[in-house]
């Protein structure tokens, strides 16, 4: 009897496990701030090979604005592109963003958070082409529930993301 | 003594029970790797695979009863997080599941027995027991296995057919590949004394077919208790159908099962043929051959990279009402390849057959008590009324005399003197 009195014990106190949801948040409700002196065209969710896409914040932000707040399913551990319109502080870059290898040019992207490198990648054919991007590439962790994201340029030129 | 009362004691003499509940719950805080997508897309094969193993087992005997139900029980939300190519998500790995058979005695030989096995397993934000939080990177699928039995004694044989379906109930187009939305597969079984054979088909081709060979000998099913017939061995041959491209690219793995000493040691180990070779091993050691208690080291060979480090050690320990897994076997395919975590799995599993009890795949039957210690407080009452009653004697004038045992409260003269005093 005692066993099973420890059994029932153990089922009740596992039955908690479908509660979980009062506690845990199984989404994010982003909003970004921009302290850069650019706009920013948007946030993305990318995936490791760059081939999928998943937008975020669709509207741009301008200088000194807050975006809308987004609510999406992302909470974890994930890539996230932001776009920009230009970036004042990208001569040195522009020459990684002319190697073939598109990996090389994340592989920058991807130092630590507090000093992100600004990419430009051509994404027309060549070098000069038209359809170029200029985009921040990191990975943040994202606990879900409100969150606010900070962008903002440090003296290197850098840029900076912080939750707030 | 049982082997319920042989783990009580054993809980309380150490205090064990309070061990398993601090680790279960340190699970949550356990470096885990977070499991792959890919794991969930091929869940379905695993689950089904593994209920017709499960079926066999119980086919062994082919009458009875026989239950196992139970669920996973992983706490914390970064416990067994997705990873996906997005990246890592937070939320829950989960498996539920249950096998029920069941059979009738038709005549003194023969046996008409029904079983259905069902799992649910798949990855959510949320966890749940009955109704999913369907997250937008959510998997959820189920597979369900039931069927009819048949079991002749006297031939020592049984045969045993059904369905099995599976359902995806909830794939998200953003990570998963596409699968198939539902499957209907036929499975038949059929033994005769240790050699059996089970099938599953889909759509006239073959899934997997199987052989085995169960030559060790079992007290339970009628076999010898002990010597060399215990020391044979018990083998399997599992013919999977699998595709790569147009091209059939099938494979056989082949299960070694091989009591080690006295039926509570066992070596068990796997290979698949033709390409790659050694698959997994496990020692388990069951205190008691009804296979009520186990615990088991093992190791898994993940094709993931070369050499040693590919090999991935583990082991759990599986106490009648809880399991507990930390890279092992079991868990490794069964939990969509989870790894360096703590796995708990809340279950009750139990066979039954003329009166015995025994664990899934067991060679002897539970020892039973069969003296009743405690007491019955009304017979006790009535056969001591009884045995008073047979004092009854007669006096000389025939009636009945009642010499009453116990306190009895005699004092002549006590009501007079208490009187006196009122006065």
């Amino acid at each position: 009897m005692k066993f099973l009195r420890l059994f029932l014990c153990l089922v009740t106190f596992t039955l908690t496990a479908c509660m979980s949801h009062l506690f845990i948040d199984t989404s994010t409700r982003l909003q970004v701030e921009n302290k850069t002196d650019v706009t920013i065209l948007g946030l993305d969710i990318v995936s490791d090979d760059g081939s999928s896409v998943s937008p975020w914040i669709r509207e741009s932000i301008e200088p000194g604005e807050k975006s809308k707040v987004v609510e999406e399913d992302w909470v974890g551990t994930f890539r996230v592109r932001v776009r920009f319109d230009k970036w004042d502080k990208y001569e040195k870059m522009i020459a990684v963003s002319c190697v073939t290898d598109t990996r090389d040019v994340k592989v920058r992207g991807l130092k630590k958070q507090s000093e992100v490198g600004v990419t430009q990648r051509d994404a027309g054919s060549g070098c000069n082409g038209e359809g170029e991007q200029t985009y921040a590439e990191l990975e943040l962790e994202f606990e879900g529930g409100s969150q606010y994201l900070v962008v903002s340029e440090d003296e290197n030129g850098k840029a900076v993301f912080k939750f707030r | 003594m049982t082997d319920v009362v042989y783990l009580d004691k054993m809980l309380m003499k150490t205090g064990l029970n309070k061990i398993f509940l601090l680790l279960a719950l340190a699970a949550g805080v356990a470096f885990a790797d977070p499991i792959p997508a890919e794991a969930l897309t091929q869940g379905g094969l695993q689950m089904r695979d593994r209920q017709l193993r499960d079926i066999g087992l119980v086919m062994r005997g082919g009458r009875g009863g026989f239950i196992d139900i139970g669920y996973t029980y992983t706490p914390s939300s970064e416990q067994l997080q997705l990873k996906s190519q997005y990246g890592v998500h937070n939320g829950y790995a989960f498996r539920h599941h249950y096998g029920i058979f069941g059979s009738w005695v038709l005549d003194s030989v023969s046996h008409f027995g029904f079983l259905t096995w069902f799992d649910r397993t798949g990855w959510d934000s949320q966890d749940f027991f009955f109704f999913p939080h369907y997250g937008k990177f959510a998997h959820i699928s189920s597979a369900l296995t039931w069927g009819f039995s048949y079991t002749n004694k006297k031939y020592d044989a049984t045969v045993a057919l059904g369905l099995q379906h599976q359902n995806l109930e909830l794939a998200s187009h953003r990570i998963y590949e596409n699968e198939s939305d539902s499957l209907l597969f036929y499975w038949a079984h059929a033994r005769y004394k240790s050699l059996s054979f089970q099938g599953s088909f889909y759509r006239g081709t073959f899934q997997t077919l199987r052989f085995s060979l169960d030559l060790e000998s079992r007290a339970l099913y009628g076999g010898a208790g002990s010597g060399f017939k215990t020391y044979l061995p018990n083998l399997n041959a599992t013919i999977y159908r699998r595709k790569s491209g147009d091209d059939d690219d099938n494979f056989v793995r082949l299960n070694w099962e091989q009591n080690l000493y006295e039926q509570v040691l066992y070596a068990d180990v796997t290979f698949d043929f033709p390409d790659d070779g050694f698959r997994s091993a496990a020692l388990k050691y069951y205190p008691d051959p009804s296979r009520m208690i186990g615990f088991e080291a093992s190791c898994i060979r993940r094709h993931e990279r070369a050499g040693a480090s590919d090999l991935l050690w583990g082991g759990a320990i599986d106490i009648l009402f809880i399991r507990l897994g930390y890279n092992s076997v079991f868990d490794y395919e069964n939990m969509f390849h989870a790894k360096g975590t703590l796995i708990a799995e809340i279950k009750f599993q139990i066979g039954a057959a003329d009166g015995k009890f025994f664990g899934r795949g067991a060679a002897k039957p539970a020892p039973m008590e069969t003296t009743q210690n405690s007491i019955d407080l009304k017979k006790f009452m009535k056969s001591h009324a009884e045995q008073n009653m047979g004092t009854t004697t007669r006096d000389s004038e025939g009636r009945k005399v009642l010499h009453a045992k116990g306190i009895r409260y005699e004092n002549e003269g006590a009501a007079t003197t208490s009187s006196e005093g009122g006065n």
